[in-house]
């Protein structure tokens, strides 16, 4: 008796410091690593210039990463944004190319992706068919149609003007960092403010129980997925301005980042639901993570390996939030 | 250490406790069951039986209690502790693998006979199922996937199981459910030869003249306690029903105020799911009672007024004007509202918070715009349901799950009175909720009536459809049978025409 008492005792300041490492767990990873790359490398990590380099190179995965957030709101993935984000950089090099309007360009690239969204929306949400099959091959179909269209070649030569949206700056702040906040801005608002947010995160939550509260599922999620391919193309067009180039597999590494930050995000602020905040969050982390590792000179292949290792980890602490609550 | 007292006892279970947030499903129950004999084990809905033969088969762990076979304690951890024990278990959708042919289902988790090599003997197999099913004096097919035998041969199917791996203890929940009287006739006497093999078998049903013709003894369940266990022939079906209902049923229920008012919803001729022309209809500030069988097709009606599935056929007046009602968001916006059947599946979004459910279905009556949302009107209406349903939250913005079940079921109702409704559908609506909280739902309900809302009310539970319905439609295989006025009949008069009998 008194022996089991005594473990008892012994159990609790255990089970508080879990519960703690499972709020700010994640924020301390963050530090950790923030902490580490700055007593490693404190000149090069921690000047002015690097760290709006890191919200740079991060702004085009924050945008995919947000649009994600909200498709994963409702419960549903698009494996297909790094892919479509390739091709809609393909698409608006091509029209440039051809000596098309620049806003019209851009516009029928944003089209483009919308349409690919709203395919994605309508297989998974009216014909009911599996969201990681379907994105999984529209994902491969769109990367042969970037292929196709370019011959597997990179486009080179795009109108000066057209470099501005990516190379531009206000100020000295980076204009792809002012579409970024845009977009978070945006998504955070109808996400967080408007009927249309509460109505995707209850489709998330449980689509039965959301259709009997009156809520019409299908076309809600097809609205997600048409974000999702918006948002993806949008980050292409951003990502070739950035470049000055259009790659038919520029975009693929974003579509695994994107899983991770949503997932890490996750395990933040609204505990075990996809959130802005915590998207922006876990975009971030992954931003320090590569420049730091740039910076350390860490081999690039193994960073990927890395990227693997931090979408498993966190969705073991989102999971490990979501049982425990 | 105790030993048991009597020899006969084979299994005993003590001081069986069991707690769910906010219910104690079942509460330091004592039961034992002695050798041959049939143990009837009764009780309204939710009394808490089902908990009990769930921890008898492993599949719930109790928080309290310990439980003897053969003298022995018995740790159960899993239904395979369970089932190694020698207790087996027949319940309409529990045990069989419907992809599997009875021979292959009769030897379930226990080795197959095995020629030279480990290869599968399946002669032998096919030969000991074949004896087996002999034994109970009936035939089935054991070369096709069970799932497309009749209950009746699944029930058979099981009970060769139990043969098979010698069970001494056999539970039976509800065995007659779906089974014609012949086929019910034809398990009696299976049971009866049980009986001569010394294996005792526990009788879970509702069927009163069932547990008369077949049980020795007789133990009734109330609220999660043991209120009675005696000879099944010492006493009779009235003193039991009292025993199960346990109170004197005008005193429970809310009285009747006022009288209902005109016609508000007329169904005519509906088709659709199961049903088969129905007709009826509903007035204001009445109370419509459902009656009927699991499969009357009572939740199906709910859910075509309700527009959650599309009718076949047949019209529907709303207030004398005919409507269409394509969906559950045409049906809130015409003022019919549904407390679906599962809460958990149906009826909340557990990740959200308590305010975020209850304005679900009315969100755009909380937003500038029907867009942007108004979190300070949305508050207030929230905080004011709360108060009148006496939801007990830490706060509106806590999660839902957190709740106990009772005040989780009270969230449902506030998301349908968020814009209070003309027409509000109750589908189960007390289900696994205590009997305290019961009654604070029955004067909601009795309240809502008395404001005008017409009630459609579906319910097991006999008492409470007498007890709160102003008129009972019974449903029988998707028909409407019968209309009845509550206060002219009682439970085993209901329960007949349930099972589609008029009486004389």
């Amino acid at each position: 008796m008194s022996a089991s008492a005594a473990s008892r005792d012994n159990a609790r300041p255990q089970v508080k410091r879990r519960a703690l490492l499972r709020t700010y767990g994640t924020f301390l990873g963050f530090l950790l690593i923030v902490a580490a790359f700055a007593f490693l490398r404190p000149r090069a990590f921690l000047n002015p210039i690097n760290l709006r380099n890191v919200l740079e190179q991060a702004s085009i995965l924050a945008i995919i990463s947000f649009v994600m957030t909200i498709l994963m709101a409702t419960g549903k993935m698009d494996l297909s944004v790094g892919s479509l984000a390739s091709l809609s950089g393909v698409v608006v090099a091509t029209l440039l190319l051809k000596e098309m309007n620049l806003l019209l360009a851009i516009a029928a690239s944003l089209a483009l992706g919308m349409l690919a969204g709203a395919l994605n929306g309508a297989l998974v949400s009216y014909l009911g068919l599996s969201d990681f099959i379907i994105t999984l091959a529209t994902m491969t179909a769109f990367r042969g149609l970037s292929l196709w269209l370019t011959d597997g070649a990179t486009i080179f030569g795009l109108p000066p003007a057209f470099l501005t949206i990516g190379q531009g700056t206000v100020g000295s702040i980076p204009v792809p960092i002012f579409i970024m906040l845009g977009v978070m801005i945006l998504c955070w608002l109808l996400l967080d403010q408007t009927t249309l947010g509460r109505r995707w995160y209850a489709i998330g939550g449980n689509e039965e129980a959301a259709f009997l509260s009156g809520i019409n599922v299908r076309r809600l999620r097809l609205s997600a997925f048409v974000l999702s391919g918006t948002g993806a193309a949008l980050a292409g067009v951003v990502l070739t301005s950035r470049l000055a180039s259009a790659h038919p597999l520029a975009g693929e590494p974003f579509m695994l980042s994107s899983f991770a930050a949503v997932f890490l995000g996750m395990t933040m602020f609204k505990e075990g639901q996809a959130n802005i905040p915590g998207t922006f969050f876990g975009v971030l982390f992954m931003g320090v993570l590569n420049n730091g590792l740039n910076i350390l000179q860490v081999n690039p292949y193994i960073q990927i390996v890395l990227t693997g290792s931090i979408i498993i980890l966190s969705v073991l602490a989102s999971r490990l939030v979501r049982t425990q609550r | 250490m105790e030993s048991c007292p009597s020899s006969k006892v084979i299994l005993r279970m003590q001081g069986i406790t069991k707690d769910y947030p906010g219910v104690r499903a079942v509460n330091n129950v004592d039961f034992d069951v002695r050798r041959g004999e049939v143990h009837a084990l009764v009780g309204e809905n939710g009394a808490g039986k089902s908990t009990l033969i769930k921890i008898l088969a492993g599949v719930i762990l109790p928080d309290a209690g310990r439980i003897w076979l053969n003298g022995q304690e018995l740790i159960l951890r899993s239904a395979q502790d369970a089932f190694r024990a020698g207790l087996s278990f027949i319940h309409q959708e529990l045990g069989l693998v419907p992809s599997l042919n009875g021979a292959e289902n009769i030897f379930l988790g226990r080795p197959y006979p095995t020629k030279r090599l480990g290869l599968v003997d399946w002669s032998a197999l096919y030969k000991q199922a074949r004896e087996l099913i002999a034994q109970l004096d009936t035939e089935v097919p054991l070369d096709v996937p069970v799932a497309q035998l009749s209950p009746a041969m699944r029930t058979m199917i099981s009970i060769a199981r139990a043969l098979s791996i010698q069970a001494s203890v056999v539970a039976m929940d509800e065995p007659t459910a779906s089974l014609t009287d012949q086929e019910a006739n034809h398990l009696f006497r299976v049971i009866r030869s049980l009986k001569q093999r010394g294996v005792s078998v526990i009788y879970v049903s509702h069927r009163l003249e069932e547990i008369f013709a077949i049980s020795d003894r007789v133990t009734v369940m109330r609220d999660g306690q043991v209120v009675a266990t005696c000879p099944t022939r010492d006493i009779d079906a009235a003193e039991l029903i009292r025993l199960m209902v346990g109170r004197n049923l005008s005193k429970a229920y809310p009285p009747r105020r006022g009288m209902p008012g005109k016609p508000l919803l007329e169904v005519r001729n509906l088709n659709g799911s199961y049903l088969r022309g129905v007709s009826f209809t509903l007035h204001q500030g009445e109370v419509l009672g459902v009656a009927g069988l699991a499969g009357a097709g009572r939740t199906e009606l709910l859910r075509l007024l309700f527009g959650a599935d599309k009718p076949s056929g047949g019209s529907i007046l709303l207030e004398g004007r005919p409507i269409k009602v394509p969906s559950p968001h045409a049906a809130f916006s015409m003022g019919i509202a549904l407390v679906p059947e599962e809460r958990h599946s149906q009826g909340l979004i557990l990740t959200q918070s308590v305010a975020e459910n209850i304005t679900l279905a009315h969100l755009a009556t909380f937003a500038k715009g029907g867009f942007l949302l108004n979190t300070k009107r949305e508050a207030a209406v929230v905080r004011r349901l709360v108060q009148a349903l006496h939801i007990k939250a830490a706060n509106i913005r806590q999660p839902v799950s957190q709740l106990s079940g009772g005040n989780q079921q009270k969230v449902v109702f506030a998301k349908c009175l968020a814009k209070p409704p003309k027409i509000l559908l109750l589908d189960e609506p007390t289900r696994g909720i205590d009997v305290g909280t019961k009654f604070e739902f029955y004067r909601i309900i009795r309240q809502l009536a008395e404001q005008g809302t017409g009630i459609l009310l579906v319910s097991s539970e006999l008492s409470e459809l007498l007890g709160l319905s102003d008129r009972l439609l019974v449903l029988h295989e998707g028909r409407a049978v019968a209309m009845l006025k509550p206060s002219e009949i009682d439970q085993q008069t209901l329960l007949a025409y349930c099972y589609g009998r008029r009486p004389i």
